[in-house]
């Protein structure tokens, strides 16, 4: 399960454990480009979901600003967004390897934000073979944050935090796999993945 | 046309202070990184935007948007004066006034 820090992500493992997965948590560590605060936040949707369901949940923390810096120096800033989220998902993907883990899962929903396009999933997520469990795809905002607020992480996700500063000006919307791949072959994705995987915590 | 940094503001996530110059410039980051580095600044240089671990760590975009990881409003304008004058950024004595 892939979490942010923000609203979406805790009410979608909410409903995975609900349901009686046991679930193992990544956390994309974006610092420089934001700061401390996501990863605390996170720490804090973990403690409150791993009290009410009395589950483990081991987090990787896994850095992911290198990454950034060098999506950012290499490749086209208009699709930095999909470039970046397929990097999670790859990254969350071999975490689900080594954890023996049989599915991804997101808090996304349909079009709340340029990497929430159907576009945008289709070409992101076309870098991973694992199926991937949006439990929200179809919830509004307003619908997640009333289940946040009931289990009591809608407060910690809205604590004041820097956005994602290597978000572009112009986001592209609507993606081209072909393009995504040809920009991938200006970086050595496999190196940069054994790079963040070396680096991984597990908290 | 005289370039102003008038806002030195909380950002609407309210995680830090940013500065929004109008009109929008187009620094050159490659002598502010250098600059910054011959201060003893430690840089991150992710091309289109630098991030500089001053008193509190500062991203500058190429359009001149600095964001200082502060919330605390005389903190920030400590770092962002020590920004303007490190790097040379146009200067504005009575714009730079942060406000919570």
């Amino acid at each position: 399960m892939l979490m942010s820090g923000g609203i979406d992500s805790p009410v979608a493992l909410h409903y995975l454990l609900r349901q009686g997965h046991e679930m193992t948590c990544v956390h994309m560590d974006n610092r420089p480009f934001t700061d401390d605060s996501p990863l605390a936040k996170v720490v804090d949707h973990l403690e409150v979901l791993r009290a009410r369901y009395g589950q483990k949940i081991p987090m990787y923390l896994l850095p992911h600003g290198p990454t950034q810096v060098q999506l950012m120096r290499e490749t086209d800033r208009h699709v930095g967004c999909v470039l970046c989220r397929r990097f999670m998902w790859r990254s969350a993907e071999r975490v689900a390897v080594r954890e023996g883990a049989t599915f991804l899962a997101t808090g996304e929903s349909l079009g709340q934000v340029a990497s929430q396009t159907l576009s945008n999933m289709r070409t992101a997520t076309a870098s991973v073979a694992l199926p991937i469990v949006r439990p929200l795809i179809g919830f509004d905002k307003h619908e997640i944050e009333s289940v946040a607020k009931a289990i009591g992480t809608y407060e910690i996700s809205t604590r004041p935090g820097l956005c994602c500063q290597a978000v572009p000006s112009k986001p592209a919307t609507r993606s081209n796999l072909v393009q995504i791949l040809q920009e991938e072959q200006r970086i050595d994705v496999d190196q940069m993945l054994d790079d963040v995987l070396k680096h991984a915590t597990v908290l | 046309m005289a370039v102003t940094y008038y806002t030195l503001a909380l950002c609407t996530s309210k995680g830090g202070f940013e500065a929004i110059p109008r009109p929008k410039l187009a620094l050159n980051l490659a002598e502010a990184r250098d600059r910054l580095r011959a201060a003893g600044i430690d840089v991150t240089d992710a091309r289109v935007m630098l991030i500089a671990a001053m008193e509190r760590e500062v991203t500058l975009s190429r359009d001149g948007r600095v964001l200082i990881k502060s919330r605390d409003a005389e903190e920030a304008n400590r770092v962002f004066a020590e920004l303007r004058r490190v790097v040379g950024l146009p200067d504005t004595p009575d714009a730079a006034s942060a406000s919570g």
